[in-house]
């Protein structure tokens, strides 16, 4: 997998829209900038589809991968664009670097902690910043900043 | 008094926001403190135990705070001994740390360099050297120090 995929994540109060450039993402920043609820409507949509009320729209699946069985879900899985949330003890392990070097899916790692044994760069570490309203103004527009730079993405 | 200590220890709950979600009661929620943190962090407004009203959320139940308040509220009010990894906190929860701090014993367990340095003054035990620190300085020359991390 190569290239840069557009993501639109999105239900009634929430949109939030960003590139991803390269095949290791790291998303940080303060707390309550609604990281874990772009995971958890991520999470939802992979899972229930329409049902979920989640709109995901991406050339790519989007899906997460979870504590559970990971080495086995994750050898399965190609050409998709994998969400991680920071409780996942195994993201520090070599056996998870050893597998996404290895992989041709892109990995999205929510964490604060220095993934040491990842090769990412300090380009694709990323907050995420409340944009404003948009469109009816119900629905809350959030986009990806660098960290370490001023610019949106 | 605050301690803290790096890397992976014994009795360290690695993520606080899922124990929060099973371990919570109604008090610690309508604690002035906690009311204080949430609008501070969340921008959110405690209605009742069992209700906060958050501006993008809306109406939304404990569970769905953020998971740096979660943690900050464990650290304040959980009285099982239990170390709670301050990684689960971004970098504006670190005044609040201080300020849990200066009012109980509070161990914290880090795996990577929080930014205390929006805290006023602080004084705080580094438990992986033994060194006292004093101020933002001290702190993250020590940290930067500590290989567990």
């Amino acid at each position: 997998m190569k290239g840069k995929y557009h993501v639109i994540v999105q239900n009634k109060r929430l949109r939030y829209e960003f590139d991803i450039k390269r095949n290791i993402t790291i998303i940080r920043g303060d707390s309550a900038t609604g990281k874990t609820t772009l995971y958890s409507m991520i999470a939802l949509a992979a899972r229930l589809g329409d049902s979920s009320g989640v709109e995901v729209q991406c050339e790519k699946k989007c899906r997460v991968l979870e504590e559970l069985d990971w080495k086995l879900v994750l050898q399965n899985l190609h050409d998709q664009i994998i969400f991680l949330d920071e409780d996942n003890l195994f993201l520090k392990t070599t056996d998870f670097a050893g597998m996404v070097k290895e992989s041709d899916n892109y990995f999205v790692i929510i964490t604060r902690e220095d993934l040491a044994n990842l090769p990412y760069s300090v380009e694709e570490i990323y907050g995420i910043h409340t944009a404003g309203k948009y469109h009816d103004m119900k629905q809350v527009y959030n986009k990806f900043y660098h960290i370490y730079g001023e610019n949106h993405i | 008094m605050l301690k803290i200590i790096f890397g992976d220890i014994e009795n360290s709950i690695y993520h606080p926001p899922t124990y929060f979600d099973n371990q919570y009661e109604d008090e610690w929620i309508t604690d002035p403190l906690s009311v204080e943190m949430v609008r501070d962090i969340d921008k959110s407004e405690v209605i009742s135990a069992h209700l906060i009203e958050s501006p993008v959320l809306g109406p939304i139940s404990p569970k769905e705070i953020s998971g740096g308040v979660k943690t900050l509220i464990l650290m304040m009010f959980d009285d099982t001994g239990k170390i709670f990894n301050a990684s689960s906190c971004g970098d504006n929860c670190a005044k609040w740390i201080v300020e849990i701090g200066k009012r109980k014993d509070l161990t914290i367990n880090l795996h990577h360099v929080l930014d205390f340095s929006s805290a006023d003054e602080f004084d705080a035990l580094m438990l992986n050297t033994g060194r006292m620190i004093h101020g933002y300085r001290e702190y993250f020359c020590e940290a930067m120090d500590i290989k567990e991390r």
